[in-house]
């Protein structure tokens, strides 16, 4: 050990000359001996005090937009990802996949060590090996370098140029950049139209949002900083645009509009001419089955809306032809410039390689003439229609080399395996926005490093590539990529170890130069298909292509829309379900040309009637043999083939019934065929964490229309409701607790008559009984998108238990999602999701769909309390409800008496590492928050309003002998939540913003005729229901 | 402790026999009886049980007691529940009325025991295991003197068996 | 007393207001028939056999459940309470009847109670000895469950005195003291006749010991019956406050249809009328084998059965009570819940509850059926299901439909609750059949108290006891 610390010793000089401060731990740590499990440093680096965290600011590399984000390091090891504030793209919020990035690098199933394939078994070997096996493979494919392929997940930076220089210096042609979500048709508009690939979109400036099935806030571009603009934009309130979304789906986006006109699918162009005045409203009206009246009322509104903002995201065949015409009502409503902004284009989409020239290269494998491919990160295997049939080309390259750090369907077919580090473990960079660069560090060094000499290191792939060129011999080679990359960056060294905190330096990066690809169409024609309903596939907002599917936290998270978590699903239209006599949960067989696939139904006001809608991203399967899975204990040599044990085996691939095809625009076509259903008979309860999708006027989620807010109370139309909150009185913030310290306990038979009042003392030494902690829930912003949901997760240790091993032992079910069909998920923060309106499910009858987050509301006057036999559970001086794990027994007597029933069992232990229900298999623990404890079997838990945050800076401050400032930090779903809906503080100080935003006339309390005295406060949702629409009503 | 035990078959002449023996004021009578009959009461002239007393005490002290529990607890840490009152009286009577029963309760049973003198080791001296069957003993302490006296007595009454023991 | 309608002196086994038990000629009579039924029998050993199974496989099962945690069993949360629950209430009000029987038709010189009260005595301490498993084994953390308890512990941490739960510890804790005192001390006297008959002196002192030496002097006898007649008035209210203490569990919930203060009677009527039914259950098997048809007569088995149709009434009332206030409320979660309890997804079980408890009892009007005790043994089945999913019905379609619609659930137990539901019948019976052959099921003393002692020259002409004992009839005193 002290040999080692020696040696990095010198290492740490040499760096700290080069790096400044923030990595000097890295640089440290990354030569030493693998990471001990219980204290991961014996020697702590100067900079790093145990226990207290470190703050790296970096690039999230879950989606092509490049979001900065901030990985909170606690003793080496990455705890929490968090939004950057300073970054211009997604200002500090951040979204669910982001977040779920710490769970691809602490993947249980991650590769340890390089992997090579002989005759079909697959053997570990040593770094060195490996380098030696690719070089050697590599100038083995001389002679055929030109027929190389190497595909590669998009990312915006640097290193698509290296990569590219690197394979030229082998005369292999430049890489395919691929990203499946990637909307080409709208890309390759903008390109044309308005000269950059992703201008960015300003919701504020509208008057008027009309989406063709674009989803901008769940995977149409770059979901976070559209999501944060058009939260801006609705804050507007009665200033707010209205939000009309055509389209055959109801997606997340849709269900924020105020309006939904479901027309036909494939029918969005005639729509879009129509209301250009390119075509007549009533041929569109037919054509699309959209009534011609509300054409013409959105016609008349767009004419009158400058500027107006008009996006296209359509998947047919003519997404190209709807984009165009978009951008053409666009340029006439005045929205360049304003709405629609070139000049701050997100660069993260440029250079995305179409879809046809992928399916292009597959052909070149099966025509035989690619003597070596790499594929790192993008899964074709699982990504591609099955009508690619890429297995059986991929199978005829001469070498196939996986720079995969996670098993997955390509990996496996692949000859060779050099795990790449993950994005969090290594160097690079970004731009996201035209003009500012966004910085990439390693956060920790790698969790598997490598034991070998003179492989000090494991190696990111451009090390690797680096290295592999050294032994080919090529010259002038760069030390390591990191030397390469800050060449690369204007301002060099000096101007990145300024910038690294921050995490973004101003200037642009050297374009990457690939010939433009000549799209060629492979059109299939949806009219010609059989089958009586359309099918329309989507990418999942959380899975996205499959990519998120081997993270729990993503599996468990419920879909924004349907609800559903650890399993795929057919939405389906009342109308047509009760036609074919299909209820919810009844498992379809769905037929296309190309395939059928099996899965259950889920009954949708939301989608066409004439249509069905699924999900891609599940239906992870492996075609190695997978070895018996032990939970229990976890195997290294037990590889999880099929994208890992997560992902493995739940739910269907829509992709394997649809047929290959690419539009003009060189994407996929998602909705390309009819399809025909039928029921198989079997039948299951949906993992769905949903009870009832409508609110029985219970007024949970309130909703006010935006004519109604200036009116004076007495004029308002507003919802009836138990317990209609009067808007100047909010009781929840007047603390019981505080009523007591004012000098009386409560009681004149209590025996002290208020003189001990202990803790509840108002010149208590913290002072805390003058607080009264609080929160806001702004429903007008909050899209229900649920990056709050997995902000608690990470934030509080919370388990996944919906894993199919994660039942009891005996005659237990073990399906993937059984816990969450019974109802045992632990988000202590959940999103309801109800429905207003068409009550009898008619199609063409609209619906309002209203998001509420739900936590524990930390009662004044906590109905939990008092029932707990034990004092488990009681009234903190400053207003919390707080839980006291190690006295609970588990009587459960709280969550039975808990209105909101926001409190959640331990029902196995899945905080025991020796039991298969174990929620963090190693090295999953990894991520664990060292300041919230892991609760064990059979204690009832709920939300804390992160209790850990709030003595955190109470204590701060007291060490820094000062008051605690307004708005010091916040809870972690406020934190995180892309939309600003949350907003968190002390209602008893003036300085906190929360207390502004409680004394909105929106403000109401959930069952406030309860008399609990909740801490939550939530603002009205804001409707702009179109001139003569009724409005909606609770 | 010596004496002159008699066994009847019918309960009026073992009345009657008792009835005598306290004229001729022989000495202590004790009275077995396989039940409790009014008729040895009303012959032996005995006053109501003192159990009572001590049933009231009892019971009051544990009210009093089942009270003081909850309120000494709830005051030694005062922590607030549900918005409640630290020490909230009212529901409190559950825990007095409970205690109450208890102690009052047992209370009752061991004043009983002490009354009746059980548990006691021996039943050998003046007992016979008919009288828990069917018979009704009658037993007379007795000197040797008197004793001849009292056997008459419990003979002319027709006592199914009589003998002295000591 | 005597409620029969025929004329007294007809049927020998029916009592008449002079003759309480017409066929049994003298105090020896008594103990030999009663001490008769002692001494195990083949099928006594069969039945205790099964019951000892049944209870193995709840304990097996309990131990799976405690190592795997609580998610074995059905628990489908927002349904936090389930089988466990339900299975406690429906034990606890078993043991009600005992000492309803006991106490307060003592108190209410009741006659009747003399032949039926000690069996269902110690069905009562057995039943909540039962009742008693269930908070312990439904907890998240079963080795902690000494926290509800107020014991002296140096960190001075007590549970919390506001809990209907700590509430209830207190209540089952004194019930279970006082009701198995009472067993006890009733006891006393007739453990003394069993004493003076054992021959076998291993026997014979453990009995002496039981019987504390008790000698049915006149002075034992006089503090005797003061104490127990003062026990009896400490037991009946107990009786009425245990219940009630239990009905507070859900009572002092927020939760629509617990929230209601009608529960408290409520409670205690279901008790009381689902401890008859379990009463008729075991006395009516026990008085056929044991042949005790002149102890236990008709007339007894007839006024238990108005007492039964009596407390049906009362429930049933109850059950239309919390309706109407549902109704009247004008409570929307109220209103709404109601409305599902019957015509909502758990309209199954609550039919079966109103079926059994409210229309099938009713068949008790009939004089001929409440003589019936086939009929009444298979009443007393219905009787127990119902009550049982009285409870169910109280229980879980509250819980699964509360104030929140998202999180609106259902429930489905699991082979770990009926397991354990089955092991609690094991356990009940088989403290039960242990005693039923060990110490009399009937109060000899009392017996004979209510005999005509023999005497030289009666006073008062006694009836001819000597005329043949006529078999009594099972089916009915009606031609």
């Amino acid at each position: 050990m002290t040999q080692d610390t020696k040696k990095s010793g010198v290492k740490r000089r040499e760096f700290l000359k080069v790096l400044g401060a923030s990595s000097a731990t890295l640089a440290v740590t990354a030569c030493e001996e693998p990471t001990g499990h219980l204290i991961p440093y014996l020697v702590s680096p100067d900079q790093t005090v145990p226990g207290v965290s470190t703050y790296y600011a970096t690039t999230c590399r879950e989606c092509s937009a490049g979001c900065g984000i901030i990985s909170e390091t606690r003793d080496g090891r990455s705890i929490k990802l968090e939004g950057n504030p300073d970054h211009p793209l997604n200002r500090g919020a951040l979204c669910a996949k982001g977040q779920s990035a710490l769970q691809g690098l602490y993947n249980p199933d991650r590769f340890k060590t390089p992997m090579v394939n002989e005759n079909g078994a697959w053997k570990a070997i040593t770094w060195d090996d490996a380098i030696a096996r690719l070089s050697n493979a590599v100038s083995a494919a001389k002679p055929q370098a030109a027929g190389a392929v190497f595909i590669n997940q998009h990312e915006s930076g640097s290193f698509p140029r290296f990569l590219d220089g690197w394979l030229a210096s082998f005369g292999m042609p430049a890489h395919l950049s691929v990203d499946f979500e990637a909307d080409h048709a709208a890309i390759e508009a903008n390109r044309r139209s308005y000269g950059a690939a992703w201008p960015a979109l300003s919701f504020q400036d509208a008057k008027l949002i009309v989406s063709f099935g674009a989803d901008f806030l769940d995977g149409w571009g770059a979901s976070v900083p559209q999501q944060l603009d058009f939260a801006d934009a609705r804050a507007k309130l009665d200033g707010a645009p209205r939000f009309v979304y055509i389209g055959p789906r109801r997606s997340l986006t849709g269900l924020n509009a105020d309006e939904w006109l479901a027309c036909k699918p494939g029918s969005e162009l005639a729509i879009a001419n129509a209301l250009s005045g390119k075509g007549s409203i009533d041929a569109a009206a037919t054509e699309s089955g959209v009534p011609a009246a509300a054409l013409q009322r959105l016609a008349t509104e767009l004419a009158a809306a400058k500027p107006a903002l008009v996006v296209s995201g359509v998947s047919g065949e003519n997404a190209l032809d709807v984009a165009l015409a978009v951008a053409a009502i666009n340029q006439a409503s005045g929205a360049v410039g304003t709405t629609i902004k070139p000049a701050q284009a997100l660069t993260g989409f440029e250079g995305i390689a179409h879809t046809d020239q992928v399916l292009a290269a597959v052909e070149k494998m099966r025509a035989g003439g690619v003597g070596i491919a790499f594929v790192r990160g993008a899964n074709l295997a699982h990504a591609l229609p099955k009508a690619a049939n890429f297995a059986e080309a991929f199978a005829k390259v001469g070498f196939r080399v996986s720079f995969s750090n996670v098993p997955d369907e390509t990996s496996e077919l692949c000859n060779l395996i050099i795990p790449d580090l993950h994005s969090l473990e290594q160097w690079g960079d970004a731009e996201p926005v035209k003009g500012t660069i966004g910085l990439q560090q390693p956060a920790m060094d790698p969790v598997y490093p490598t034991l070998s000499k003179t492989v000090p290191a494991a190696l990111g792939t451009a090390d690797l590539l680096i290295q592999v060129s050294k032994k080919a011999g090529s010259a002038n080679q760069p030390a390591d990529y990191r030397t390469w990359l800050f060449t690369q960056i204007p301002g060099g060294t000096t101007a990145i170890s300024a910038a690294l905190p921050k995490g973004i330096v101003s200037g642009s990066l050297a374009a990457r130069t690939i010939a433009a690809a000549a799209t060629t169409p492979k059109s299939t024609s949806i009219a010609s298909t059989q089958g009586d309903l359309t099918l329309i596939t989507y990418h999942s907002p959380l899975l996205g292509d499959g990519r998120g599917a081997n993270k729990p936290w993503l599996q468990e998270l419920p879909d924004p829309v349907t609800k559903i978590c650890w399993s795929s699903w057919v939405e389906i239209h009342p109308e047509t379900a009760q036609r074919l006599g299909i209820d919810r949960g009844d498992i379809l067989e769905v037929k296309t040309a190309t395939g059928t696939v099996r899965a259950p139904a889920f009954v949708y006001l939301g989608v066409h009637k004439d249509a069905i809608a699924m999900p891609i991203g599940q239906g992870h399967r492996s075609k190695a043999n997978v070895p018996d899975f032990q939970p229990k204990h976890d195997d290294s040599k037990q590889t999880q083939w099929g994208y890992g044990r997560y992902a493995r085996g739940i739910g269907a691939n829509a992709l394997d019934i649809l047929p290959l095809g690419t539009n003009a625009g060189g994407g996929m076509i998602l909705t390309a065929t009819k399809a025909s259903i039928s029921k198989t008979g079997d039948h299951r309860t949906l993992p769905s964490t949903e009870g009832s999708a409508r609110q029985h006027g219970r007024g949970i989620a309130q909703a006010i229309n935006a004519a109604d807010l200036s009116k004076p109370p007495a004029e308002r139309r507003e919802e009836e409701l138990p317990g209609d909150a009067s808007h100047a009185f909010l009781p929840g913030l007047r603390s019981p607790v505080a009523a007591d310290a004012q000098g009386d306990l409560g009681s004149p038979t209590s025996a002290d008559q208020g003189k001990n009042k202990g803790m509840y003392a108002p010149n208590e030494e913290r002072g805390m009984s003058k607080r009264r902690w609080a929160m806001t829930i702004d429903l007008a912003r909050c899209t229900g998108c649920s990056a709050c949901v997995t902000a608690c997760y990470s934030e509080n240790n919370i388990p996944t238990v919906g894993a199919y091993w994660q039942n009891a032992t005996l005659f237990a079910d073990a399906r993937p999602g059984f816990n969450i069909e019974r109802g045992r998920e632990m988000n202590w923060i959940r999103l309801e999701r109800y429905f207003e309106g068409n009550l009898d499910g008619k199609f063409g009858e609209d619906f309002e769909a209203r998001f509420v987050p739900m936590m524990c509301q930390q009662c004044g006057n906590a109905p939990c309390e008092p029932v707990c036999p034990v004092y488990a559970t009681y009234h903190a001086p400053d207003g919390l409800n707080v839980q006291v794990y190690n006295r609970c027994v588990g009587t459960r007597y709280c969550s039975n008496n808990c209105p909101y029933k926001v409190r959640y069992f331990n029902w196995f232990g899945y905080g025991e590492a020796d039991r298969k229900q174990y929620a963090f298999p190693e090295p999953l623990n990894w991520q664990l928050n060292p300041d919230v404890t892991v609760r064990g079997k059979g204690v009832m838990e709920k939300c804390s309003f992160c209790v850990q945050r709030i003595r955190e800076s109470e204590n701060r401050a007291a060490a820094e002998h000062r008051e605690m400032q307004g708005d010091e930090f916040t809870t972690a779903c406020a934190q995180a939540c892309p939309s600003r809906a949350i907003t968190f503080g002390d209602a008893a100080d003036p300085n906190w913003s929360v207390t502004q935003l409680i004394a909105d006339r929106r403000a109401y309390h959930v069952f406030e005729e309860l008399n609990a005295f909740t801490a939550v406060v939530y603002l009205k949702k804001v409707n702009h229901p179109a001139a003569g629409a009724a409005p909606a009503r609770a | 402790m010596q004496g002159v035990l008699g066994a009847f078959r019918e309960l009026d002449s073992a009345v009657h026999a008792i009835e005598d023996l306290k004229k001729e004021r022989v000495g202590d009578i004790t009275v077995y009886t396989p039940t409790p009959r009014h008729e040895f009461e009303h012959a032996m002239e005995h006053g109501p049980s003192k159990v009572r007393v001590f049933t009231l005490i009892f019971g009051l002290a544990g009210v009093t007691f089942g009270y003081w529990i909850p309120v000494w607890i709830s005051d030694y840490w005062p922590l607030v529940v549900g918005g409640k009152p630290i020490a909230s009286w009212v529901p409190f009577t559950i825990l007095g009325f409970e205690v109450m029963v208890l102690i009052g309760g047992l209370a009752t049973v061991f004043a009983m025991f002490g009354f009746a003198g059980i548990p006691r080791l021996t039943t050998t001296v003046g007992y016979d295991p008919r009288f828990s069957s069917g018979h009704f003993g009658v037993w007379v302490e007795a000197e040797a003197d008197t004793a001849d006296k009292a056997m008459n007595i419990l003979k002319k009454h027709g006592a199914e068996e009589v003998r002295r023991e000591r | 007393m005597a409620t029969s309608a025929l004329p007294s002196g007809q049927r020998p086994n029916i009592p008449s207001a002079a003759v309480r038990f017409p066929a049994i000629k003298s105090y020896e009579q008594v103990d030999s028939d009663i001490a008769g039924t002692l001494g195990p029998s083949l099928g006594w050993f069969a039945a205790l056999g099964i019951a000892i199974l049944c209870m193995l496989i709840g304990a097996t099962t309990w131990t799976y459940q405690i190592h795997e945690g609580l998610g074995a069993a059905g628990y489908q949360p927002p349904v936090m309470w389930g089988v466990y629950i339900v299975t406690f209430v429906f034990w606890v009000g078993i043991g009600h009847a005992g000492t309803l029987i006991s106490a307060i038709l003592y108190l209410f010189r009741a006659g009747f109670r003399t032949s039926i009260y000690r069996a269902s005595e110690a069905m009562t301490v057995f039943a909540v000895m039962t009742a008693g498993l269930f908070p312990i084994l439904h907890l998240g953390r079963p080795w902690k469950f000494f926290y509800l308890i107020p014991y002296p512990n140096w960190r001075l941490i007590w549970p919390n005195p506001k809990s209907p739960l700590v509430w209830d510890v207190f209540a089952i804790l004194t019930y279970l003291t006082i009701s198995s005192t009472f067993l006890y001390i009733g006891l006393i006297p007739d453990i003394a006749i069993l004493r003076d008959r054992e021959k076998n002196p291993i026997r014979k002192a453990i009995l002496a010991q039981l019987s504390l030496g008790w000698r049915n002097s006149d002075r034992e006898w006089r503090h005797f019956t003061r104490a127990y007649l003062f026990l009896a008035a400490f037991a009946t209210p107990l009786v009425l406050s245990v219940h009630s203490v239990v009905s507070f569990d859900f009572a002092m919930a927020l939760t629509p249809g617990w929230h209601a203060t009608i529960f408290p009677p409520y409670f205690v009527a279901g008790a009381i009328f689902s401890g008859i039914g379990m009463v008729f259950t075991i006395a009516i098997p026990l008085r056929k084998a044991f042949k005790l048809e002149h102890y236990i007569t008709l007339n007894d088995i007839d006024a238990a059965a108005k007492l039964c149709l009596f407390t049906s009434t009362v429930v049933g009332l109850a059950y239309l009570t919390e309706f109407q206030i549902a109704w009247m409320s004008g409570n929307p979660f109220e209103q709404d819940y109601f409305w599902n309890r019957v015509f909502g997804q758990w309209a199954w079980a609550a039919w079966i509850m109103l079926i059994c408890n409210c229309v099938l009892p009713l068949s008790l009007w009939s004089q001929k059926l409440r003589r019936n005790t086939t009929w009444l043994f298979i009443l007393s089945l219905f009787i127990n299901l119902g009550m049982w999913f009285e409870r169910f019905v109280i229980v879980v379609p509250s819980l699964s439909h509360e104030f929140e619609p998202w999180q609106w659930g259902t429930y489905r137990p699991t082979w770990v609750d009926y397991g354990i539901l089955l092991g609690s019948f094991g356990w009940f019976f088989m403290w039960f059949l242990l005693f039923i052959k060990q110490l009399p099921v009937m109060a000899m003393a009392e017996i004979k108290e209510v005999l005509i002692p023999r005497m030289k020259h009666s006073h008062d002409p006694t009836p001819d006891l000597t005329e043949g004992i006529v078999h009594p009839d099972e089916t009915g005193a009606t031609h």
